[in-house]
């Protein structure tokens, strides 16, 4: 990654950027961490490999500083990048504001798996994949200033198939009575901790309904009640919106299948808008933001 | 210290006899998304003891992560209020780490405090704790870099000990763990003079110098505006699972749950990495960015808790350094203080 960290310390250099938010070495075996380089020094600690599971974007939200603090630059993996776009198109955030050091990617490894390795390389076993790898087409990113990493090409899939999807369908199946068990058996080990909104780049709101208490509107308890409103609303409002990093699914401590849920409501989204995918586009507004005279209300009884 | 032998069926035949005496046995056992928590175990069968640690703390025992303290009915202009009087079982912990019994110790001095929380203590009171020693320790487990021991005794009544050709060794600690063992005198047989037990694990030896970082946090001057917090804690994402899982965090909040015209009052788990944690309802927040946030989680350990309550507020379990989706690990701090303070 010498291209990576010579480019990084040219923007620093040159003052072009105040921040480099990027990948640096974890504490722990197969374990990176997020890292921000300040200096020509610290961007000698920029790595890519596919331990490098976390999607950095959540950083140039309002949930943070870095973007107070001038231009930023970014690593960011194709997958990434669709959550960039899904920022530019909520307007909250400025293409021009952020400088993409884009990286081509050929997979980052399970939430599960540690990779026993002694350095961090570049090489990773297919089984070992975390499995929104299976079904990316992204594998150069689409948009970028600066790209590292070549000769990967973006796999040409076709949508709402295969990894994820089988699970999902799998589940369509299920009789009604069989998908409320399911589900409701996953979400009463629900702690309420919330990780999986706190890690959720499009989780930006300042006040979020969780913090609303007068009336509470989704109970603190982890409690049937509590636990499946929580889901659910979190499920809802990501729809049309997700963009399938996984993050959600990765941090929570309980091991509900969030991204099942999630792709479930972007399959039922390109399904009903001719399409849709979030993520792939900054100019069209996403279909539950947007209104039209002609949307069809035939469903209101 | 009495020493006692249970023989390789002793778990088996000693789960059998709790089940009939209608006594709960909460142990390691995997749930149906694959993890090891620590939950109402009914055979030795369910137990998973080679596990290295489980994947929350057993503190769910004592401290439910949700529960009702009191219930209410309106009438007229009237409320007629009742406090929750839940039936509190004798308890067994069977199979817990030696620095999850040790926690609970802690976790018992925030709970009888100012207030006693009945709660909490009358299951403690109900508990017996039969902890077992580590065989093996992973990266992230650094009790012995906090002054506890795989096969520390602290806040067990039995310490179990791993035989190589089966069974276990059992050392009885309290007095409450003897009268266990009298009670249950035909599963904890007399000992042998000599019994081969397992190797027990060897956790890496961190730098870490606590007396140190604690006098180094007692002087605000050096330590409360340190840029160290920034640098660690800047990509904190403010998830609180850390606060969730760790064995020692007691933080709950008392909120009302209405039901048409009654409703109930409950106690839920709450964490200092919540934005909203520290939140006035001028809309002040004393602790307004994340890095201020962690600093006081860090600081409980290893300050206010030995300050307030002559006892570690951290026991090296490491559950908080495995769970971290951003590799925010709490012996990264305290080997850099460390430093820092020299």
């Amino acid at each position: 990654m010498e291209s990576l960290q010579s480019k990084a310390k040219e923007l620093i250099k040159d003052a072009s950027v105040a921040v480099i938010i990027g990948y640096a070495a974890g504490t722990k075996k197969g374990k990176t961490k997020p890292f921000f380089a300040y200096s020509e020094e610290d961007c000698e600690k920029l790595i890519f490999t596919p331990e490098c599971v976390n999607n950095l974007t959540i950083y140039l939200t309002r949930k943070f500083d870095f973007m107070k603090k001038g231009k930023v630059a970014i690593v960011a993996k194709g997958c990434d990048i669709k959550t960039i776009n899904v920022l530019i198109q909520e307007n909250q955030l400025k293409r021009d504001d952020v400088v993409i050091l884009g990286v081509s990617c050929e997979g980052v490894v399970d939430k599960d798996v540690i990779l026993d390795r002694a350095e961090l390389t570049a090489d990773l076993p297919e089984d070992k994949k975390s499995i929104k790898c299976i079904t990316c087409d992204v594998n150069t990113p689409s948009d970028f200033d600066h790209l590292f990493g070549e000769g990967v090409e973006s796999k040409a899939i076709e949508p709402m198939t295969g990894g994820i999807y089988d699970e999902v369908d799998k589940v369509r199946g299920m009789a009604q009575g069989e998908k409320w068990n399911f589900w409701m058996e996953h979400f009463e080990r629900c702690i309420k901790c919330y990780a999986c909104k706190k890690v959720c780049p499009l989780c930006y709101c300042d006040v979020c309904i969780t913090e609303k208490n007068q009336p509470q509107w989704i109970e603190t308890s982890a409690h049937e009640r509590g636990n499946y409103a929580w889901n659910i609303k979190r499920a809802m409002d990501l729809s049309g919106r997700c963009t399938f990093c996984g993050e959600c699914d990765r941090v929570c401590p309980a091991e509900i299948p969030l991204n099942l849920l999630n792709q479930e409501m972007a399959k039922l989204n390109y399904e009903a808008f001719d399409g849709y995918r979030a993520g792939y586009q900054t100019e069209e507004k996403p279909p539950f933001v947007s209104f039209k005279e002609d949307d069809d209300e035939g469903f209101i009884r | 210290m009495t020493l006692k032998l249970l023989k390789e069926d002793g778990l088996k035949k000693l789960i059998e006899a709790l089940n009939k005496a209608d006594t709960r046995v909460v142990g390691p056992k995997r749930n149906k998304a694959g993890m090891v928590t620590y939950d109402d175990v009914n055979a030795d069968t369910e137990l998973e003891l080679d596990e290295v640690i489980g994947r929350y703390s057993p503190k769910d025992a004592f401290f439910p992560q949700h529960e009702t303290v009191m219930r209410y009915k309106l009438d007229g202009k009237d409320v007629h209020v009742k406090a929750e009087t839940p039936v509190i079982k004798e308890t067994v912990l069977l199979g817990v780490r030696p620095c999850d019994a040790a926690a609970m110790i802690s976790l018992n001095k925030v709970f009888t405090w100012d207030y006693v929380d009945t709660l909490f203590t009358e299951r403690q009171k109900k508990a017996t704790i039969i902890s077992l020693a580590c065989n093996n320790a992973d990266e992230s487990c650094f009790c012995t870099s906090v002054g506890f021991a795989p096969d520390g005794t602290e806040g067990s009544d039995i310490l179990l000990k791993k035989i190589k050709s089966g069974g276990y060794l059992a050392e009885l600690i309290t007095k409450e763990g003897e009268a266990f063992a009298t009670t249950h005198k035909s599963i904890f047989e007399n000992a042998p003079a000599k019994a081969d037990t397992v190797a027990i694990a060897e956790p890496t030896k961190l730098d870490i110098d606590i007396d140190r970082i604690k006098s180094w946090l007692d002087d605000k001057e050096k330590s409360w505006e340190h840029p160290l917090w920034e640098q660690l804690a800047a990509k904190c994402v403010g998830c609180g699972g850390c606060t969730f899982v760790c064995p020692t965090c007691h933080c709950f909040d008392i909120v009302d749950e209405p039901y048409g015209d009654q409703g109930k009052r409950v106690k839920n788990w709450d964490g200092c990495q919540f934005d909203h944690f520290t939140l006035h309802a001028s809309g002040h927040n004393p602790r307004e960015h994340q890095p201020q946030r962690w600093r006081n989680r860090f600081s409980c350990k290893f300050k206010i808790y030995p300050d307030r309550f002559e006892k570690k507020g951290c026991v090296g379990c490491g559950r908080c350094i495995r769970v971290c989706p951003v590799n925010l690990d709490i012996t990264e701090a305290m080997t850099e203080i460390t430093q820092i303070a020299k």
